[in-house]
């Protein structure tokens, strides 16, 4: 081969040579696997878009003018797709009570509107019932150019007055699709939450138990095959059902006779701060999600902790004097970090399926606060009138588990390549 | 063999024990005991008879002192009186169980008639289109929660074509003619609970029988069989699926645990009398003593099937040998 024949190489083809020649690191070749996945990919970005519509829901909250809240006993169980407007006389009772309940504010509200002119009553008394009746964005914006301390307030009344409904109101005559976007955040917030933290548990006990070996491991592998042997729903009904204010009040009890009154003080503070967001049932269900679901991981991680443990580096590390928490963390973690990902992915996808399980026993997140789950909860009793309310947040749920569960499968076959179907 | 028995039984025992201590004790934790409950029944009582009363229930005694108390009773035979039913909890548990029972094992039988011939077709038949609806449809039923299968199930096949009622165990008020007769009437109100259960199931014994067939498919006395010129009937059958059990016994094993634990679910929703919706009816109605019976009866009952399990994959891999 002569040197002018090199020299004639388009830069491309030299690109392309040297693309071949570097060498791909672990995630870029993780990268291309799983894009090799079609399903997974689908799942991933539907995932996406649900943690989005989570993140973003007071905006789409904002944009759609409903809340989740909101009830309206006039209009239960519509149908998708169904405008709401309210009648002349609803208008004029709500407008009442709030005359009845700000007089002053009512006042100084009409005088504004007279002057500037906004409204023609017959009656200058009338002027705040002739302004309820107007057309809802004519409302805002005359209501907008007001200097009024009342103005959300009213704003809303009349945003309630006229609303669409993309999917309907539910048995309060509350807007599905906020409730479904609500849910949203409780759901995939859970599940997360939960996959993390059984992860960090089933990390722990998991390298604990393969590092050590011996009493440690027969020990905690013992307690981690009975809790697996359990079976999960009764066994998470009985402890879903206990009273979190009477637990709680014995952990401040304990805490004022041993460790003195400062300490029960501030135990009583922590337990007044979780009772006052009205949040405590979701801390609970995260809670004793995390008691069940560690277990897999554990023995994962033991596994692999067990084998890397005979590895050369290992010895390497022991050989100048590494502790072992260092062994651990540094040595053993990394080469650990890609199954739990597969696996902490798997377990969002079971934890949202035990949360709408529970949820929907009405043991789960208590309402008013929406979940997917009790909203089945609340609409299997409605079959009969209302058959949609039960399919849309069924459906969601059944989304975004085969969504995880697609993530994870794609996960594995990416990282592990031995597991690729073939 | 008999002493691994003897020590798996054990354990088993301890693990009841434990758990049936840790469950009394969650009892307690529990909105509203007795006599809270007898106050809000009565307004006009006092604070002596509430003092009494707790004296008389021994609800002023700690808690281990009571768990001793309740085994001492279960010791002897009395297992207490179901506080809604007003009858013996004795009484309740025999038909439920039996329910349960019935629900549970033909849910199994029917996933693993399903699904393991699926698993195996696709083994055999690897990225074919049949492969990849299959495996569509498997991840379809382990994501879709057991309940809106349910409620779907009910709307369908109850609230819109009427074929089927949308819960319950009998017709009530109804007369047999024959045991024929009652068979066929029980039977038409377990096709949608078992199809509800089993979905879940159905998909993860197809993936498994899938994964397990195609690994013994691969062996090397595969090949020799083959080479042998056996018929591909005797390959398949005789020397693959046999050795594709071993996990797949494991797998459904398992199972019975998971089955009978969304059974609590799926009775629930089609109102079906068995254990599953008896300890949460008791636990949401406070029948404390139904709810602690029902709750370790039913744990026993998974835990010696994880022991037969155990000992069956002893019988189908003759490798495995009990220390």
């Amino acid at each position: 081969m002569s040197q002018a024949e090199t020299l004639t190489t388009t830069p491309q083809a030299t690109a392309d040579l040297k693309s071949i020649e570097t060498s791909q690191t672990f995630f870029q070749i993780v990268y291309s696997q799983f894009k090799e996945h079609k399903a997974a990919v689908v799942g991933a970005y539907l995932i996406l878009f649900f943690v989005l519509v989570a993140v973003f829901a007071p905006a789409i909250e904002w944009a759609t003018g409903t809340d989740s809240d909101s009830q309206n006993v006039f209009n239960r169980y519509k149908p998708p797709f169904s405008k709401i407007v309210a009648s002349q006389d609803v208008r004029e009772n709500q407008i009442q009570t709030f005359i009845q309940a700000n007089p002053t504010d009512a006042a100084a509200i009409q005088q504004q509107l007279l002057e500037k002119n906004l409204v023609q009553p017959i009656r200058p008394e009338d002027a705040l019932y002739d302004w309820v009746n107007l057309e809802k964005s004519k409302a805002i914006s005359v209501i907008q150019s007001l200097d009024t301390s009342k103005k959300d307030q009213l704003v809303k009344m009349v945003n309630n007055f006229q609303s669409f409904h993309l999917f309907g109101t539910d048995e309060l005559g509350r807007d599905v699709l906020m409730r479904l976007v609500y849910g949203t955040r409780v759901s995939i917030g859970v599940g997360i939450l939960v996959a993390l933290a059984s992860a960090v548990i089933g990390l722990i006990i998991g390298s604990l138990a393969g590092y050590y070996g011996g009493v440690i491991d027969t020990i905690l592998m013992r307690l981690t095959d009975s809790l697996l042997s359990l079976p999960t729903l009764p066994v998470l009904v009985v402890i879903a059902a206990i009273d979190l204010k009477k637990v709680l009040g014995g952990l401040v009890e304990f805490a004022n006779s041993w460790f003195g009154a400062t300490a029960g003080n501030f135990t009583q503070e922590i337990v007044n701060s979780i009772f006052s967001g009205g949040k405590e049932s979701i801390y609970k269900l995260v809670f004793i999600l995390c008691l069940f679901s560690w277990m897999t991981v554990a023995r994962l991680i033991r596994g692999a902790i067990l084998s890397l443990r005979e590895r050369e580096f290992i010895l390497a590390s022991k050989t100048l004097g590494a502790t072992d928490f260092t062994i651990i963390v540094r040595h053993m973690f990394p080469n650990v970090i890609a199954p739990l990902l597969v696996s902490v992915t798997l377990g969002v996808g079971d934890s949202i399926l035990f949360e709408a399980a529970l949820s929907y026993l009405g043991l789960g997140i208590q309402p008013p606060m929406p979940s997917w789950g009790n909203m089945l909860f609340n609409a299997q009793e409605l079959i009969y009138q209302a058959p949609f309310l039960a399919i849309l947040p069924g459906v969601l749920i059944f989304l975004v588990v085969v969504s995880f569960n697609f993530l994870g499968d794609g996960l594995q076959d990416a990282i592990d390549p031995k597991t690729v179907r073939r | 063999m008999t002493t691994y028995i003897l020590r798996r039984l054990v354990q088993t025992l301890m693990v009841i024990v434990i758990l049936s201590y840790v469950c009394f004790s969650l009892m307690t934790l529990m909105p509203g005991d007795p006599v809270e409950l007898m106050i809000s029944a009565n307004p006009k009582i006092t604070q002596e008879d509430v003092v009494r009363l707790r004296a008389f229930y021994g609800l002023d005694q700690p808690t281990y002192v009571r768990y001793f108390n309740w085994v001492g009773e279960i010791a002897k035979g009395d297992l207490g009186y179901s506080r809604t039913y007003r009858i013996p909890v004795t009484e309740m548990m025999g038909p439920s169980l039996k329910a349960t029972f019935v629900l549970s094992m033909g849910s199994l039988i029917f996933s693993i008639l399903i699904g393991v011939p699926l698993g195996i077709y696709c083994a055999l038949k690897p990225n074919s289109k049949m492969d990849y609806v299959v495996n569509m449809f498997n991840f379809g039923g382990i994501s879709l929660p057991s309940f809106f299968l349910g409620i779907v199930l009910i709307i369908i096949f109850s609230v819109g074509l009427g074929w089927l009622p949308a819960g319950g165990y009998q017709t009530t008020g109804m007369h047999y003619d024959s045991w024929f007769a009652e068979m066929l009437d029980k039977a038409k109100y377990l096709i949608l609970p078992i199809l509800s259960l089993s979905v879940q199931s159905i998909g993860r014994f197809s993936r498994f029988a899938r994964s397990a067939m195609v690994e013994a498919m691969r062996n090397d006395f595969i090949r020799t069989a083959r080479a042998k010129g056996m018929s591909e009937k005797v390959v398949i059958w005789k020397h693959g699926f046999r050795n594709a059990l071993i996990p797949l016994i494991t797998i459904v094993a398992i199972s019975f645990s998971s089955v009978f634990s969304g059974a609590l679910i799926t009775e629930s929703l089609f109102a079906y009398p068995g254990v599953g919706r008896l300890i949460y009816t008791s636990i949401i109605g406070n029948d404390f003593n139904v709810a602690m019976i029902s709750f370790i009866i039913s744990i026993a009952m998974v835990l010696v099937m994880n022991l037969v399990a155990d000992l069956l994959y002893g019988a189908a891999d003759p490798r495995i040998s009990y220390k």
